[in-house]
């Protein structure tokens, strides 16, 4: 190999210890972000796919007015390679042998359901199965309440208008009836053929027609794009997005896999620049020696700019190397949790920040100190010239500090989360330079002594200027890291606070207001205490400050609640999870006013003192609002958009009662008795919900472990890229104090001490800007209360100190382990 | 090769021409002299040492002859190129052309054999077949058996040797030398000092050594002495030089 090739081979990069730190941070930054980009890519779309499951489809179209939408709709999106189905919802009477009951009609297509699955069972007593069509024609299937309601059996048939049916299977669980608390009446599902048999749909019918629709997420948007200009106001295009469930813990997970890349660039950035800095000094005298040979100073640029490129090209494919199996592992991880198969999504986007990531870190943070390199002069190789005065390097800093904010922020896609951590970092320094001129001027109160506290003081005082350095980039590091840590602990603090193990996971539902007692006893009784039981009237909001509704609403606002009946309810006490953001909660014993639910009240534009008015049945109520609160829609507890006083307007008013309650495995059984004690009472299982959430919950806490693990390996690479920087002149140090007699223990024990003080001290400033930092940035981006972590953050100096002082002695023990004339010999 | 001996043979100008150099050094306070006044001719293929204590501006004045730094005042000229109005990269370039350096710390590249370290300068001054004529050389300062040893498997003598073969590499037609003999024990430095004369001969090659070593500056045909940045030459010695 050419001498001048081998002068820039990775290879023999590799033997620098310099060369190495830079190598390793690229390769962990590089392995960070695509690791996160790929995951966070694949989690959305199997999070997507697999929330898609609760609309039975990636989208569904909504047409509320009673008429089906025009078939070219469907056509349209058939032939733009989506799969489509459809699905008609309807109210009517069926006929058994001995009565009759209100039932919701669920009519589907052979289609149906694109994604998630249908429960059955063939008969009472028989196992459960899960199958992936619905009924075929002249079948139904129906509720097992319906079944005690009109003692039926499987097999007997069934009237559902002018249509007979038979019943061929029982109905436990649809992928799409989980949250709709609209329809009380048991549910049958048919045929959509059948349908028009039954005779039951009339010009004015209520009639909800659906229609589903599944693909890629590209094919989705062109057909929403290409359909959106049709849709009228009754229409409604229905995402997973929209859903209320997952999309808070969902995009809150996104947010924090964003921050861990974003920290993951800038310690990578920290490391690379540190490390560069420290090669670039120790190239010096090869350049002189390259000049002197006859190199001119655009041939030098050129050399170092190949090695560049070649850092960057090990660096990408190290990354990737490491990133593919990891992400590998997680996806795995990920399919064992959802208990499916999941099938990998390399999104070759996810990587573009990956691959900035490195040419950033590489240009803005190696490229300057090397650049510079072309300035020295070749006189070096016979007398050591005057060194840098660091003047030179500060337009580095601003090109650097603008780049890298500039990254986080394309990355992160947060000017919140730039300036929060802009800020710490600016206080940090503030801090750090108050922390140090205190510092230097106690120091130089210590005069030296065979004492190791002494030594390791006087240290400190003579590196000053270094020990600021290796302060200011410990601190960095580990502010990054104490923030990455809180927030990762109060992100799962409340995801855990949303869905604990005892969160609800059952609704009872059309309780008659006589039997709200006996219900709570009997659940009582098999310590399965009932949440607050709240009574529940159908109502439709007519009229607004004495106006009707649709005129005093601008037509644009395509609010649903307007077009359909709402839960009202009346309650004594706030709900724990409810929070009044306007007027006041009703006084014991105030009988008037409303309260209305924050968004809802938004969207209709609503204020204190407007005077609603609510159609009941054949009655009306006026109220005027008294309070705004809002809602969390993802408590697995009954919520109320409207919420009246007890004994309000609400109180004579016909309605059923609505609980929701916690029920372990193991008492399922119970639910059979319950059944057949309250018949009339619907049972809502959404226990398989609940645990689907957690399941997904946890996958994604796993991978923030994952990521926040190399992260901190980021945030190690940092620190012994700056002890290296100084490991040289300690060294040779260290082999001088031996010589001159220095006992090896006392070398050790106040070399140790030494980076333990900086390790300490640096710890106490990385936590305090981290605490500003993190105030921030749960205040902005993630919409919790901020409270002091010191059980997170107490430990964090203490750990440093230990660990630097570890570090340190270990970097020393060339020093304490050969003679030291060896030493001196090595080190010239 | 030929090309450069028949080039210095029917050229009479001198090889190195120097007029009323000086340097000087600005510090905080003042400024500081190192060398003042000095003018100085050397012809084609002399050989000629520097000699002063430490401090005196011998190595100063050597990296100012070489083109390694341009003076505060007066013009070297090198084989006819006025120096000090080259630019940086133009001095390189003649330097790759014209000159070798021998060092008393030997600056050969770590990272590189012996072999790679004397190729280095043939490939930057873009000759053909580097390794033919580095191993040719390393054959002939005796280290034909160690090609590819890097200097840390090398002695001291050994790496002076290596950097000597490397300083011929290129067909200088002037070789710098600064204390080659200084980091070295008398025995190796002899040997050392035998070859690079020895080479010198052979390819006729102009020298100008800096050292504090009179036995070997005794082996150049011409000797000069430094002290607080003046020159001065030795009646004898000038007189056989012209």
């Amino acid at each position: 190999m050419a001498a001048k090739q081998k002068l820039m081979s990775v290879r023999r990069d590799w033997r620098e210890r310099d060369v190495r730190v830079v190598l390793v941070a690229l390769v962990i930054a590089v392995a960070t972000v695509a690791t996160i980009g790929l995951f966070a890519s694949q989690l959305q779309r199997t999070l997507v796919s697999s929330a898609s499951s609760f609309l039975a489809a990636d989208r569904q179209l909504e047409s509320e007015n009673g008429r089906p939408v025009p078939p070219g709709w469907l056509e349209e999106a058939r032939d733009r390679g989506l799969e489509t189905g459809q699905m008609i919802e309807f109210s009517t009477m069926v006929f058994g042998e001995t009565g009759f009951q209100l039932v919701s009609v669920k009519a589907v297509s052979d289609e149906y359901p694109l994604r998630g699955e249908i429960e059955i069972q063939p008969g009472a007593d028989e196992s459960r199965s899960i199958v992936d069509a619905g009924p075929g024609r002249g079948e139904i299937w129906i509720n097992p309440r319906l079944l005690r309601l009109l003692e039926l059996e499987v097999g007997d048939s069934l009237e559902v208008g002018n249509l007979e049916l038979t019943i061929t299977n029982l109905l436990i669980r649809e992928p799409d009836g989980g949250f709709r608390l609209s329809s009380l009446a048991p549910r049958v599902m048919i045929h959509v053929d059948d349908v028009v048999g039954t005779g039951v749909i009339q010009e004015g019918s209520r009639v909800e027609y659906i229609y589903l629709f599944a693909g890629t997420e590209n094919l989705l948007d062109d057909y929403y794009q290409w359909l959106q200009p049709q849709l009228e106001p009754s229409h409604e295009w229905e995402g997973v997005r929209d859903g209320e469930t997952f999309s808070r813990s969902l995009e809150r997970a996104e947010r924090f896999l964003l921050l861990g890349g974003s920290l993951a660039v800038l310690l990578a950035a920290v490391a690379v620049a540190v490390a560069s800095r420290q090669y670039a000094l120790s190239q010096r005298d090869t350049v002189a020696l390259l000049k002197t040979l006859g190199l001119p100073s655009k041939g030098i640029g050129r050399l170092y700019l190949r090695r560049l490129a070649l850092w960057g090209l090990v660096g990408v494919l190290g990354g990737l190397l490491v990133a593919l199996p990891l992400f590998w592992v997680l996806v795995r991880l990920l399919s064992d949790v959802l208990e499916q198969p999941v099938d990998f999504y390399l999104d070759p986007s996810a990587l573009v920040p990956a691959l900035l990531t490195a040419l950033v870190s590489l240009f803005a943070f190696a490229y300057p100190p090397i650049r510079r390199l072309r300035h020295v002069a070749a006189m070096r190789v016979l007398r050591s010239q005057p060194g840098e005065t660091g003047r030179e390097a500060i337009p580095d800093m601003v090109i650097a500090i603008v780049a890298v904010f500039g990254l986080v922020w394309m990355y992160a896609g947060e000017i919140s989360l730039v300036i929060s951590l802009l800020g710490g970092l600016a206080l940090l320094l503030v801090a750090l330079a108050l922390l140090g001129g205190l510092m230097v001027a106690a120091l130089r109160q210590v005069r030296g002594g065979g004492n190791a506290w002494r030594l390791a003081l006087v240290g400190l005082y003579r590196h000053r200027r270094a020990s600021m350095a290796q302060m200011a980039v410990f601190a960095m590091t580990l502010m990054l890291a104490a923030t990455l840590i809180l927030v990762r602990t109060s992100l799962l603090d409340d995801w855990q606070a949303q869905l604990p193990d005892n969160a609800p996971n059952h609704f009872l539902i059309n309780i008659a207001p006589d039997a709200v007692d006996d219900v709570e006893a009997f659940w009582a009784d098999r310590d399965a205490p009932l949440d607050t039981v709240y009574p529940m009237v159908r109502g439709r909001l007519t009229e607004l400050n004495d106006q009707p509704v649709k005129e005093a609403v601008s037509k644009d606002e395509r609010v649903g609640a307007l077009n359909r009946e709402l839960n009202l309810t009346w309650m004594a006490a706030l709900p724990e999870d409810n929070e009044i953001v306007a007027g006041s909660w009703f006084t014991p014993g105030e009988t008037e006013g409303v309260s209305v639910e924050a968004e809802l009240a938004e969207q209709l534009g609503l204020v204190l003192g407007d005077r609603l008015t609510f159609t009941i049945g054949s009655e009306t109520v006026t109220e005027a609002i008294t309070s705004i609160r809002t809602v969390q829609w993802d408590s697995m507890r009954p919520n109320f958009y409207m919420a009246f006083p007890p004994g309000g307007g609400l109180t004579d008013m016909p309605g059923t009662w609505i609980t929701s309650f916690h029920l372990d495995q193991s008492n399922k059984v119970a639910l059979n008795e319950f059944s057949r004690r309250f018949p009339t009472v619907s049972v809502l299982e959404i226990d398989h919900i609940i645990e689907r959430i957690q399941q997904i919950v946890r996958q994604v806490t796993q991978a923030i472990e994952a990521i926040l693990a190399l992260i901190l390996a980021a945030a190690l690479v940092v620190m012994a890229a700056v002890v290296s920087a100084t490991l040289r002149d300690r060294q040779r140090e260290g082999a001088l104090l031996r010589t001159l007699g220095g006992q090896q223990s006392l070398l050790a024990r106040s070399t140790m001490l030494e980076f333990a003080l900086l390790g300490f001290f640096a710890g106490v400033l990385g936590v305090l800007a981290a605490e500003a930092a993190v105030y921030a940035l749960q205040v902005r981006m993630f919409e919790g209360g901020f409270s002091w972590h010191w059980q997170v953050m107490l430990p964090i100096p203490v750990i440093s100190a230990v660990l630097l002082a570890l570090f340190g002695r270990w970097q020393l023990r060339p020093v304490l382990s050969v003679s030291p004339m060896l030493l001196l010999r090595r080190l010239e | 090769m030929n090309q450069m001996t028949d080039l210095s043979t029917s050229d009479t100008s001198p090889m190195l021409r120097v007029t009323d150099l000086a340097h000087r050094v600005s510090l905080e306070t003042d400024t500081l002299t190192i060398l003042q006044g000095v003018s100085l001719e050397i012809n084609r293929g002399e050989s000629v040492a520097i000699v002063g204590r430490s401090g005196s501006g011998k190595t100063t004045l050597l990296g100012l002859l070489a083109g390694l730094d341009t003076p505060t005042e007066g013009t070297v000229a090198l084989d006819g190129a006025e120096i000090s109005s080259l630019s940086e990269d133009e001095r390189a370039k003649l330097r790759a052309s014209r000159v070798g350096f021998v060092f008393q710390s030997f600056q050969l590249l770590p990272a590189l054999s012996a072999l790679e370290n004397v190729m280095l300068p043939l490939e930057l001054a873009g000759i053909d077949a580097p390794e033919v004529r580095a191993k040719e050389l390393l054959v002939r300062v005796g280290l034909g058996e160690r090609l590819n040893h890097t200097p840390r498997q090398l002695s001291g003598g050994e790496q002076q040797r290596v950097a000597i073969a490397r300083a011929f590499a290129s067909d200088p037609v002037v070789l710098f030398a600064d204390e080659p003999t200084g980091n070295l024990d008398n025995r190796t430095g002899q040997d050392v000092s035998d070859l690079l004369m020895a080479l010198n001969r052979e390819q006729g090659t102009t020298l100008v050594m800096v050292t504090h070593d009179e036995q070997l500056a005794a082996r150049c045909g011409r000797q000069l002495h430094i002290e607080a940045g003046i020159l001065t030459e030795p009646e004898s010695a000038r007189e056989r030089a012209h």
